[in-house]
């Protein structure tokens, strides 16, 4: 027997339950003479929650018992698999079903225990997302104190010079390897930099402008269309810098005298700073908007110009939330990989002049990654070192921009 | 009929009165919505004018009329003639941003900024450039302050914030904040209808020093609210004047049978 025709079976069997339970139900429980009394459906329901409940634990408790296995051979451990598990899992259902039904009667009290396995679902659907994360974190951790085996962790906080080209063989020449990781950091604060500079005034502005002067008809149209932008692919965005920008920034350069690589740090972070605007402007239109009208009248009322309340009601209540908004942008554009990938290229530049090549944290884990590697080499490693290094700024980031806009929130509750 | 008869007593007994406010047949449209329907109503200077009436019935939309407020509404349309020292403020010379520091207004919920206190008394001056140098600004925040009743409570704590202040010291704030801008006129939505019953009589205390020197329209629920701070009451029903007069009149003799109606608590 296979796992299909098992998965039927069980379904089948929890079809059948359900009906049972809902019939000796409408028997049994309506003859009692309680006047408040459960629902037929919800019996059924009881019966099939049994059906299903102990084959999940049984297949749950299976996985487990199979990650420390028995000194058996190969071909009797799938022998076990293929015929003893599906007539176990059945036998666990039939017997789940039985005792489900004999159960029922006046005294079940059905919609409790229903009401459990609701809390039950729900507290393990939050559980495994955590531990999912958890997980993440300790692949990063334990992958990354390997390449601190290899590699001091003063070179790669402090070094200057990164090139992270291992001999593969003991005869390669050139190839001895340079992980300082300070010119990927600044790469990442120059093009995260440059992209806030277009994305900050440009989203805030047009949030403003959206919350603030817009008519409802034209705001209504308008917004979703900004919101558009936040749908296209990343890698689109990066067509877009790589193809267009950069080329343009090029030849406006050359036209004016000025030397400008194609792959420069200003064309990345510009279309970055592009993509980042409908967040900008969306989680500040938010922001903007839980600022009570009650403000806004009370300095109409004073005879202040729109302008005048924006600059010096609206804002100033919404600042902490802006600020939180911005951080949360930041750490958006610090982790995002694709348009660096294609517009801002490989070359690691300590240099803060954005018409240079920079290169970012997220561009050389891809770098490191991409292809056939040797798992345990210091190149392959290092990609764990700058992915934890990156995780813990962005959780730091988000961490206090969550603060700084739920101690806003709290202000108008 | 009645209308007619009425404002013929009204002009005979107060022949005397200076009108600063006059009000001929105004309607209000929020899009297709007739709120107010053909509204005459004189006001006259340094009195209380109260406007009663049930939920709905375009008292607030009135008054929000009188400093242009019902501009910052969408949809919102106002047709006829408000006269303010004669000129017409829905006139095309008129800049109603201007017109709003005439004609101040004090909101039902009391709405502080999230600034400290004497920053929002400075709001006004400060947009108005009505202070000089910090020596002037501060004498207008403390007169304002003063004036409100509100600077024996507060002037140790200027600079804490003003929406930490009490409901009732938030509302007296949100009055001396309409006045540190020196309005002539100062419009008042349920100014007590978030207070409690002793900074309610504090306020109205306030508000029967403040005619002495400024005119004031009160939007109230509360009819012994009315009957306490004003000289002259209007009652809406349905977007029209019912009935309009000294308040004392209106009170006790009221003509028409709905003023009637609503005052004795039949319906409203």
């Amino acid at each position: 027997m296979s796992f299909y025709p098992f998965l039927i079976a069980l379904l089948l069997l929890s079809a059948a339950g359900y009906w049972f339970g809902s019939k000796k139900a409408l028997g049994a429980v309506r003859q009692s003479t309680s006047f408040l009394t459960p629902r037929p459906h919800q019996f059924g329901l009881f019966v099939a929650i049994w059906a299903l409940l102990p084959p999940l634990l049984l297949g749950v408790f299976w996985v487990v018992f199979q990650v420390m296995p028995l000194q058996l051979d190969a071909g009797t451990n799938q022998q076990i698999d293929r015929v003893f598990f599906p007539v176990l899992g059945l036998l666990a259902a039939a017997g789940g079903l039985f005792l489900a039904i004999r159960r029922i009667g006046p005294d079940l009290k059905v919609r409790k225990s229903i009401e459990a396995v609701v809390f039950g679902i729900l507290i393990l659907a939050s559980i495994i997302s955590i531990l999912t994360t958890v997980g993440i974190v300790f692949s990063l951790l334990f992958e990354t104190i390997q390449f601190f085996k290899k590699v001091p962790m003063s070179e790669f906080f402090f070094g200057l010079n990164w090139s992270p080209q291992t001999a593969l063989r003991a005869d390669q020449v050139g190839s001895s390897g340079a992980f300082g990781s300070i010119p990927l950091f600044t790469g990442t604060l120059l093009i995260t930099f440059i992209a806030m500079c277009v994305a900050v005034p440009l989203g805030l502005l047009s949030a403003i402008y959206m919350t603030e002067y817009a008519s409802d008809r034209f705001r209504s149209v308008v917004k979703p269309l900004l919101e558009i932008l936040a749908g296209i692919p990343t890698v689109v965005y990066g067509f877009f810098a790589a193809l267009t920008v950069g080329v343009f920034l090029r030849d406006t350069g050359s036209a004016i005298g000025i030397d400008i690589v194609s792959e420069s740090a200003l064309a990345a972070g510009f279309v970055m700073g592009m993509m980042i605007i409908p967040f900008v402007s969306s989680l500040s239109d938010d922001i903007i908007m839980a600022v009570p009208q009650s403000l806004r009248d009370g300095s109409y009322g004073l005879g202040a110009t729109r302008s005048e309340t924006v600059r010096k009601v609206i804002l100033p209540a919404a600042l902490p939330g802006i600020v939180g908004a911005v951080l949360l942008a930041v750490s958006r554009a610090i982790g995002e990989t694709m348009i660096v990938v294609m517009a801002a290229g490989f070359a690691a530049n300590l240099t803060a002049n954005p018409l240079e090549a920079v290169t970012t944290v997220t561009v050389q884990i891809v770098g490191l990654l991409v292809g056939d590697q040797e798992f345990d080499s210091a190149k392959t490693l290092a990609a764990f070192a700058l992915a934890l290094v990156l995780f813990i700024v962005t959780l730091c980031l988000n961490v206090i921009a969550l603060v700084v806009v739920r101690k806003y929130r709290e202000k108008y509750d | 009929m009645q209308m007619q008869a009425e404002t013929n007593l009204m002009s005979d007994a107060d022949m005397a009165e200076e009108i600063v406010i006059e009000t001929q047949d105004v309607n209000v449209f929020y899009g297709d919505n007739h709120a107010l329907r053909g509204v005459s109503l004189d006001i006259p200077k340094h009195q209380v004018m109260a406007l009663i009436g049930p939920s709905g019935c375009g008292k607030s939309t009135y008054l929000r009329c009188l400093n242009r407020m019902n501009d910052t509404v969408e949809g919102c349309r106002v047709v006829g003639k408000i006269l303010l020292d004669g000129i017409d403020i829905y006139g095309p010379q008129v800049d109603e941003v201007l017109l709003r520091a005439r004609v101040g207004m004090v909101f039902q919920k009391p709405n502080p900024f999230p600034k400290s206190i004497y920053d929002n008394v400075a709001y006004g001056p400060r947009i108005h450039g009505l202070a000089a140098n910090k020596d002037e600004l501060d004498e207008i925040v403390l007169s304002s302050l003063e004036k409100a009743g509100l600077l024996k409570e507060v002037q140790d704590r200027l600079h804490s914030s003003g929406t930490g202040l009490s409901g009732g010291q938030q509302q007296r704030l949100c009055i001396a904040r309409a006045l540190a801008v020196r309005p002539e006129i100062i419009l008042m939505d349920e100014p007590c209808s978030a207070l409690d019953p002793i900074a309610t009589a504090k306020v109205e205390e306030l508000i029967d020093e403040l005619k002495e020197n400024y005119t004031i329209i009160i939007v109230t629920h509360s009819m012994q609210q009315a009957a306490r701070v004003s000289q002259r009451t209007a009652f809406f029903h349905l977007g029209e004047i019912v009935e309009t007069g000294p308040t004392e009149q209106i009170f006790t003799s009221p003509i028409d049978e709905r003023t009637q109606g609503y005052i004795t608590g039949r319906f409203g």
